[in-house]
């Protein structure tokens, strides 16, 4: 009996081992000559299909991919929404019909940090615990109302006195850090009222957000007085 | 037949034993990529012989391979060219082609122009039609997409303009492709072919061909839904013996189609390994024969064809999936022959339409290299002043209602 609950502990172990998480979380890298620090879900998205070539501010982008492993299912999953056979499957009706090219596929952290290091534009994904002191990380940016990073706890801010008194309202815009593990790393204002907007980055900032595969960078909205 | 299946195995051990990967290097730093693919296939009928081949005795004359070299000359400029030869039964007949050669300039995402021999856009997979290691199926619902006559519709010698648009609100994006160009078909093509049977052998058959296509990659993950259309105006030059006065031998004669159309609906959904797709296309063609100024019969087709198919890839090797294609023409003739090509306007006859289920598998051998096995069970034969499949020169003994199809088709990429 003692046996058997040891196997059953030692399956459960294995089951719901953090190594399967540790590997998957992936973060996104960066040539220094990528000017953006954050790049949408959406965006990430349309480079890897190249579908965009260049980013909002201009920067010419290339995609870079791992071959296969933990770290390249997860940014398929995650990321692409397809699997390696329907994004090969893209790649090569591109590639056969003068569209495109087949991105550079590499089969190592390391080797997709030397690329991106070295080729002006290229984005890639890696491990979250590789080393990438030679490149720089993107954040990755969700809209507001995305499914993507569901708010578990939600603190509200405190209408100041003053303001409310005087029926001095309206909505603050704030940009907000959420870390892998789902805490609010940082929050800037955006828009809005500055007294508001520090009630409401405060408040914000004991907020936390499920976790999720790398840091993201989400917009929120906050109203005051009804507005 | 059993030399050309042991044909076919033996070049399934040779590819075996290759290493197939794409080829790059650099010229003038600009990384220049080549790849290739090559495919034979088998294909036996119990009854009547199909795509031109001898099927009735197991055929294995339906081969193609194709190459191509690109680069980007620079971050928005890319150039390539690809070239393509086929051998199927009767067609193609080893007359390799330019299938494309393209300058593509991206401006933006949301505009683009690319110029030169142009893939055409013309529903989901017009442009990718010869490449059937993108897709589970050996055969594509001929319904929609017939190989015989896979060269009027594959590409045009003009120009595209492209690009791709976010909408707001997470509603998706928006794909466009607008394009102008000359058709060009083989004359080893299906219809310079059916054409043989009444002694019309063209030496040229194209003309002007533009048209556009729009696509919605919906909210809804997965779900791509789209529509086609395309505008032809294409002239024939043949050399005929006129049926009126066989003795006079040959005399020039032009095929000139009034203003043709193609419309073409579709939807694609995909979700988790399961993919679905159906798409309907309806084919309008006017064509008038004439010999010496002499109008000698002009031909009214009313082509419409559609298909519903599904895919699903149950372990990392293996795949299966299966198809319903449904096919008819209503056609009309006048004139001096018209007799030569009687008006069709009853579908539910064998002889105006195709259906045809279809339920294959395909193996993933390597990365590059898959085996497919497929069965076609065939209503119909549908025999008219169109091709599609079904040729009276490979069926001199007149066609059978029902035909039941074995394809096998192994294939590599890189």
């Amino acid at each position: 009996m003692k046996c058997l609950k040891i196997l059953l502990v030692a399956a459960g172990l294995m089951i719901f081992s953090p190594v399967n998480a540790l590997a998957s979380d992936v973060k996104v890298i960066a040539n220094w000559s990528v000017k953006a620090d954050t790049i949408s879900a959406l965006d990430l998205k349309r480079v890897f299909l190249e579908e965009k070539i260049s980013l909002a501010d201009g920067t010419h982008v290339e995609p870079v991919l791992e071959k296969d492993g933990p770290v390249h299912e997860v940014f398929l999953q995650e990321y692409l929404g397809m699997s390696e056979d329907d994004l090969q499957t893209h790649y090569r009706t591109l590639v056969f019909t003068g569209r495109g090219s087949m991105p550079k596929a590499l089969g190592s952290d390391a080797e997709v940090v030397a690329y991106v290091a070295r080729t002006r534009g290229a984005i890639g994904y890696v491990s979250s615990a590789a080393s990438t002191e030679r490149v720089k990380t993107l954040a990755i940016w969700v809209p507001s109302n995305s499914a993507e990073r569901k708010l578990i706890t939600r603190v509200e801010p405190d209408y100041p006195e003053t303001l409310k008194r005087l029926n001095i309202g309206g909505t603050v815009r704030l940009r907000v850090s959420i870390s892998a593990k789902g805490n609010v790393e940082d929050v800037e204002l955006l828009g809005g009222n500055p007294i508001l907007g520090e009630s409401a980055t405060f408040a914000v900032k004991k907020w936390v957000y499920a976790a999720g595969r790398s840091r993201t960078i989400a917009e929120v909205s906050i109203s005051f007085g009804g507005h | 037949m059993y030399r050309r299946i042991l044909g076919l195995v033996f070049a399934c051990f040779c590819a075996g034993q290759l290493t197939l990967q794409a080829q790059d290097f650099k010229l003038f730093d600009r990384s220049v990529e080549i790849h290739g693919f090559a495919s034979q296939g088998f294909v036996y009928t119990n009854t009547n012989n199909w795509l031109t081949m001898n099927t009735n005795q197991g055929s294995a004359a339906f081969t193609d391979f194709g190459f191509n070299v690109s680069t980007s000359v620079t971050d928005k400029l890319r150039v390539g060219a690809q070239l393509y030869d086929r051998n199927l039964g009767q067609l193609g007949q080893y007359h390799p082609s330019m299938d494309w050669a393209v300058v593509d300039y991206r401006f933006k995402s949301w505009f683009g122009v690319r110029g030169g021999k142009v893939k055409t856009t013309l529903g989901l997979y017009t442009d990718t039609q010869d490449l059937d290691f993108l897709r589970t199926f050996a055969l594509l619902p001929q319904s929609v997409y017939p190989t015989d006559v896979r060269d009027a519709t594959i590409a045009h010698l003009g120009g595209d303009v492209y690009g791709n648009v976010s909408l707001k609100h997470r509603l998706g994006d928006l794909f466009y492709t607008a394009y102008a160009g000359h058709r060009s078909d083989s004359i080893y093509g299906g219809v310079a072919y059916l054409a043989a049977q009444y002694q019309v052998y063209f030496s040229s058959y194209g003309g002007l061909q533009y048209g556009g296509d729009l696509r919605w990659s919906t909210p809804l993950r997965g779900l791509l839904i789209g529509a086609s259309r395309m505008n032809e105006d294409v002239t024939g030059k043949a050399k005929a013996i006129n049926p009126l006065n066989p003795g006079a031998g040959f005399v020039p004669y032009s095929a000139v189609s009034k203003a043709d159309w193609t419309n073409q609906f579709y939807g694609e959904y995909t979700v988790g390994k399961l993919r679905i797709d159906s798409e309907y296309r309806r084919f309008v063609h006017n064509e008038q024969d004439q010999s010496a100024d002499i109008v000698l019969v002009e031909i009214s087709d009313d082509v419409r064809g559609w298909y519903v198919s599904g895919s699903y890839r149950v372990t990392k090797r293996l795949a299966l999936g299966s198809y319903y294609s449904r096919y008819s023409v209503t056609s009309a003739a006048g004139g001096l022959l018209a007799s030569y090509a009687p008006h069709q306007t009853d579908n539910s006859l064998p002889a105006n339409h195709i259906y045809d289920k279809v339920i294959s598998a395909r193996v993933d051998l390597k990365r590059y290299w898959n085996v497919k096995v497929e069965g076609h069970f065939l209503n119909g034969y549908e025999y008219s002043s169109y091709p599609d499949g079904f040729y009276p020169q490979v069926n001199p003994q007149g066609f059978k209602p029902n035909t039941n199809a074995l394809v096998a088709k192994t294939g590599v990429n890189f």
